[in-house]
């Protein structure tokens, strides 16, 4: 597939950006605080809903919009699949400034996200995965040596934009285990009775039991991939394995790796859960489910988060994203559009060549650089470049 | 910060310290619901910079809903008369009743017609992250009335939102009343999912009591 118009309405530097894109690749130069990586991120945010770098919904709002009565910020795009399908698809979120002017405030709240599918207003759920997206950027250095969330982000976000049912399984859960984990601070204080866990317990099984199934069958086929591609980006170096260890008791997650259905681990993990009333009750917290899930990813049959080098987490990331074009191409029979925020400056002439393969092999690549040498224009036949400065994107071929 | 460096509004606020009139405000404006530290904080500093006038006018709005609007001692619903209108409206149909969020719901449900029977506002749902459990619901009045008032209701509709905290409430009140030998039923799928009762269009919201499914 690949993104055909990219029009964006006051997000963040971008008073008004109207883009009309090609297949192939496209790169853009600028310096940097040019809003290049804001622009790959506007692109995600209409693929996934979300931002992998604001903090709040607020930020993406365009200060100069701020003035206006009702701040909008708005991102819409026109896809087209392989198989000649055209989807539009339109991301608005509408903010307020801080109540009071400012004075303890400041930051624009988010007020509200609206969503529409060729013109029509539609859930969350029902845009993402309509663009599919692969971003790489220095960010997913995180993913190896990050805390066990972002290993759990990356996979949300992965299957997401795959599986849509995913995604309503993911809102749910998330929903039940902060109502059930408060539900739990009131048992504590007596103010509530056990079998008002009934429904939240029968609820948390059914959406976690889903997340379970989904990551554990994601991550197998990623470790496969994406242990061939480390092999190839680092050959001399020692094998990468990803392992996946759901946030349950041990027997349910050998049953889990066993390649147990659905509908079997979520019945097991409601009676794990049910089992554990009395210590979540004591903690105040919920102890098993996917909320605890982790990804171990070892180089050479070391821990890569404590043992490996900045060169050889860099290289495992790059291998994961790489699987993951593969792995969207094999679900969907339809490739990803590619966007690399500046990542190919810092990789030797090897490792590029590995990344710009796999470029060359998707309908569509966006790459960001803040040098107009590099990389190299001779590595990058029919490429449309462009500039980048103070909001305004130009050719410069 | 400016704000409250205004020498007027200063002295009249003395410091920002516990027990000062401004932290007592900040205070009220976190105990409303959904009201954070931080928003508390921004409207009380709002109040503080506000006219005097516009001040008085939100205190007498706020003592004025108390006083002058009543709940029906029955279904609970707001109203200027106690019972109120639908609940002594001799042309109901006294053997079912239906059990709503919110009075907007009713207001809906009345007006999408084809509903004769009565009504129960429980005034939320079951969200423990709120602090609402059923004991923070109007669950008990409904007991009260079924036994006392209302004694010839054979089914009870549970119409409550069709999100989490709305299905929890119905298993929570399907299990409270069928072994009291009332039959306890849902509005049928086909409301948009997710969203709030009251925004849903007529028709929908006619098909759906026409449809209506026993909770399992
Ligand atoms: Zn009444």
């Amino acid at each position: 597939m690949h993104l055909a118009e990219l029009s964006l309405t006051h997000v963040r530097t971008f008073a008004r950006l109207e883009w009309e894109l090609t297949p192939g690749v496209h790169v853009i130069v600028g310096a940097n605080g040019s809003g290049k990586s804001n622009l790959l991120e506007a692109i995600t945010l209409l693929a996934t809903t979300r931002s992998a770098r604001a903090r709040s919904d607020g930020e993406l709002v365009s200060w100069s919009a701020l003035g206006d009565v009702a701040p909008l910020a708005r991102a819409a795009g026109r896809v087209l699949t392989r198989s000649g399908e055209r989807v539009s698809v339109e991301v608005a979120i509408t903010a307020r400034p801080a109540a009071g002017g400012g004075a303890l405030g400041g930051e624009p709240a988010a007020a509200g996200r609206r969503f529409r599918v060729n013109g029509v207003a539609r859930r969350a759920s029902d845009l993402i995965g309509r663009l599919r997206v692969v971003p790489f950027s220095a960010d997913d250095l995180a993913i190896i040596s990050g805390a066990p969330v972002e290993r759990r982000r990356y996979l949300d976000v992965t299957i997401a934009q795959l599986d849509a049912p995913y995604v309503r399984a993911l809102q749910r859960y998330t929903r039940v285990l902060q109502q059930r984990n408060s539900l739990l601070r009131r048992l504590q204080e007596r103010r509530a009775a056990l079998h008002e866990l009934d429904f939240w317990d029968e609820e948390l099984a059914r959406n976690g039991g889903a997340l379970l199934h989904a990551r554990a069958a994601t991550v197998a086929a990623l470790a496969s991939e994406a242990a061939a591609q480390y092999a190839a980006l680092a050959p001399d170096d020692g094998a990468l394995a990803c392992c996946y260890r759901p946030g349950v008791p041990s027997e349910l997650a050998s049953r889990l790796l066993g390649g147990a259905s659905e509908e079997a681990i979520a019945d097991e993990l409601g009676a794990v859960v049910g089992a554990e009333r009395a210590r979540d009750v004591q903690a105040g917290v919920t102890h098993a489910g996917p909320h605890r899930d982790d990804v171990a990813i070892a180089i050479g049959g070391h821990a890569a988060a404590t043992t490996a080098s900045r060169g050889q987490q860099r290289t495992a990331a790059l291998a994961l994203r790489l699987a993951e074009v593969a792995h969207s191409l094999r679900r969907t029979g339809d490739a990803p559009v590619l966007l690399l925020d500046d990542v190919l400056s810092e990789l030797d002439a090897a490792r590029r060549e590995r990344v710009l393969a796999a470029a060359f092999a998707v309908d569509q690549v966006i790459i960001t650089t803040p040098d107009a040498d590099r990389p190299p224009r001779a590595e990058l036949p029919g490429a449309r470049w462009y500039t980048l400065a103070g909001g305004v994107l130009q050719r410069a071929d | 910060m400016a704000n409250a460096r205004d020498p007027g509004s200063r002295d009249a606020a003395g410091p920002p310290g516990a027990g000062s009139p401004i932290q007592r405000l900040v205070e009220a404006f976190h105990r409303l619901p959904g009201i954070g530290p931080k928003s508390a904080q921004r409207l009380a500093y709002h109040v503080l910079r506000a006219p005097e006038a516009e001040a008085r006018a939100l205190a007498e709005a706020l003592l004025e809903v108390k006083e002058r609007v009543v709940f029906c001692s029955r279904c609970q619903d707001i109203t200027d008369q106690d019972p109120c209108r639908i609940c002594l409206d001799p042309a109901r149909d006294r053997t079912v009743l239906c059990v709503v969020e919110e009075p907007l719901d009713l207001r809906a449900l009345e007006r999408a017609g084809g509903f004769r029977g009565l009504f129960h506002v429980l005034h939320g749902a079951i969200s423990p992250a709120d602090g609402i459990g059923p004991e923070e619901l109007k669950i008990a009045e409904l007991l009260a009335r079924l036994r006392d008032v209302d004694r010839d209701v054979a089914e009870v509709i549970v119409a409550t939102n069709p999100n989490l905290e709305g299905e929890a409430t119905a298993l929570y009140l399907a299990r409270l009343l069928s072994p009291l030998g009332m039959r306890v039923t849902r509005l049928a799928r086909g409301l948009p999912a997710g969203a709030d009762l009251e925004y849903a269009d007529d028709v929908t919201l006619a098909r759906a009591l026409i449809y209506r499914q026993s909770v399992e």
